[in-house]
């Protein structure tokens, strides 16, 4: 009897400090999205007045080629940086895992980009990239090589661009430190047995790292998607403008979503594209979950 | 393990020193900029200014209200991180302690607004924010994080989770309430973990942009990262003058902040992206 009613004070005692949660979700969360399936079924301009339209917002979008560039932009820049930057951050973990000196300070230099405001990183990469003066092409000439590319805005190079300083971000300083510390926790007793029968460094790659760091690699692949489709406003709008130049190639949905609202003071077309947001993100995260369950290596 | 031979380990060696100067040139190419004249700088790609000048910093420090934007930068920072570290940790408590119902769906929960990227609701929670009067302040970003920050909570519980059980049961038994046990045994023994996610945080506030652009309009209450978009750009004549120089000085100051911080204190950084428990 006791027992039981003591159980019964901690069940409460832990419903009042899960409370902030509770309070924020429903504040933050849970009110934000009704208010923007709403808001969606409206013609709402940014001085709030506003008509029901019902499914016009939807139709307008699926029948607008900027939405279906956009789209196409947002998937492109999500995939992109995710196997971009997962493929460095996992190459700057690898050399760092080679034991040497001043290892500690290759690690400062390798993750620093990551811990700077990403307005200091796109407007130094904005002007890197600049067509005259710019770093880049600078080098190029030294090199005697063609240095008169505008490359941001090219349609051949705004890609290689973008995927440039998605390198530096934070993302993909998080990620290098993840794989660090999962690459430490592999059995070195492992690669040992594996040079015993004479394994390449390959081979050993690719049979023993590569599984035993599967659940980090998920674990990345799922932080950076969230990475990608958040921080892509932060790095992008300062880097490429609202308009994602050259033509709307690197206008991911945030960005459209932001021109909409605040240079079109459509609010509610944006409310709109929110929804297509917030529906895509759901889609990826169910479907990066349901392919981990079947490819992840688990310890048992 | 083998041992390498000296020219694998020299040849390591200089790949690793090569990434290191790609992964720093954009912060050599600000500082450098930094000292440039306006002039130099959308002429030459010089890495090392022909004429050094301090007036870019002159300029930021009398023309505009620099001292302004850190005040809010700092005061973002600091109620931000204070609110997460309180409620995030409460939250996690009992979600790595105490057997109650809902608690699955609770975490389950909190994992899923995880995936939910910030920007696809900013756009109703303008509208909300601007329906109570809170837009162009501070509030819509600060009062939200002390209703605790889903991440934080995930690395919280997994902290508390290392903790042995027997410590808070001792102190619940002894008739302590939990609150008192977490105030006074898991608190203080988390203390690398609430270091941990102050310094993340702070870096996170400090770096903030997306929030600020959309809930920020006049310039009262611009934060340093909203001001390096906004304050230095100008018309004079019939030209838009972009001051690159004057970004590059402020952003010199803006990265300096977040640099000495990972030099001082790296080891919280790494704490950070501990995985031990991601599988569990």
């Amino acid at each position: 009897m006791l027992k039981l009613r003591h159980k019964t004070k901690d069940t409460l005692t832990a419903y009042l400090f899960v409370l902030p949660w509770v309070i924020g979700f429903l504040l933050f969360t849970i009110l934000p999205i009704i208010f923007m399936v709403r808001t969606s079924f409206t013609d709402r301009k940014l001085n709030g007045l506003e008509n029901f339209v019902a499914w016009e917002n939807y139709i307008r979008i699926f029948n607008s080629k900027t939405f279906r560039t956009s789209f196409t932009s947002t998937l492109i820049f999500t995939f992109g940086s995710v196997i971009i930057s997962g493929t460095w951050a996992l190459t700057l973990a690898l050399l760092l895992n080679i034991k040497q000196k001043y290892n500690r300070v290759f690690q400062f230099f390798y993750f620093v980009p990551a811990v700077i405001p990403s307005i200091a990183l796109a407007y130094s990469f904005r002007t890197i990239f600049g067509k005259d003066s710019g770093l880049l092409n600078g080098l190029l000439e030294n090199f005697g090589l063609p240095h008169e590319v505008n490359w941001l805005y090219d349609k051949n190079t705004v890609h290689f661009a973008v995927f440039l300083v998605v390198l530096f971000t934070y993302s993909t300083g998080q990620m290098m430190m993840i794989f660090r510390n999962g690459l430490n926790e592999v059995p070195n007793e492992l690669y040992e047995s594996a040079s015993i029968d004479g394994a390449s460094f390959i081979n050993n790659f690719i049979s023993i790292t590569l599984p035993m760091i599967s659940p980090i690699i998920l674990f990345n692949i799922v932080m950076s998607v969230i990475g990608a489709l958040n921080g892509s406003f932060a790095l992008l709008f300062p880097l490429v403008t609202e308009n994602g130049n050259p033509d709307g190639m690197t206008q991911v949905l945030s960005l459209l979503i932001y021109k909409e609202a605040f240079s079109n003071m459509r609010v509610g077309y944006a409310s709109a594209l929110s929804m297509i947001l917030f529906l895509l993100s759901a889609v990826i995260g169910i479907m990066v979950f349901s392919i981990s369950k079947k490819t992840v290596y688990y310890e048992v | 393990m083998k041992r390498r031979n000296l020219t694998t380990e020299l040849s390591i060696f200089f790949v690793k020193l090569l990434f290191s100067v790609f992964m720093f040139m954009p912060i050599i190419w600000i500082i450098s900029g930094s000292f440039k004249t306006l002039n130099e700088f959308t002429t030459t790609y010089r890495i090392i200014p022909q004429f050094l000048t301090l007036e870019n910093y002159e300029y930021i420090f009398w023309k505009s209200n620099f001292l302004a934007y850190v005040r809010n930068t700092v005061l973002l920072m600091s109620l931000t991180t204070i609110g997460t570290l309180l409620s995030s940790s409460l939250v996690a408590y009992p979600l790595a302690r105490i057997n109650f119902p809902g608690k699955n769906m609770i975490f389950g929960l909190i994992i899923a607004t995880l995936m939910v990227p910030e920007i696809a609701l900013i756009i109703p929670k303008y509208m909300l924010f601007g329906e109570i009067g809170w837009l162009d302040s501070l509030l819509p970003m600060i009062i939200p994080a002390w209703f605790a920050h889903p991440y934080n909570v995930f690395l919280f519980r997994q902290f508390f989770r290392t903790i042995p059980k027997e410590l808070d049961e001792a102190a619940s038994l002894d008739g302590c309430s939990r609150f008192r046990a977490f105030f006074s045994v898991i608190a203080p023994l988390a203390k690398p973990i609430y270091l941990t996610i102050a310094v993340l945080s702070s870096v996170s506030w400090w770096n903030e942009l997306t929030q600020p652009v959309f809930y920020l309009n006049s310039d009262k209450w611009r934060t340093l990262t909203i001001a390096t978009m906004t304050s230095y750009m100008y018309t004079s004549g019939n030209a838009f003058v972009i001051n690159w120089p004057s970004i590059m000085a402020i952003s010199t100051i803006m990265i300096l902040p977040p640099m000495v911080l990972y030099m001082s204190a790296s080891q919280f950084f790494t704490e950070g992206f501990k995985t031990s428990g991601i599988k569990g």
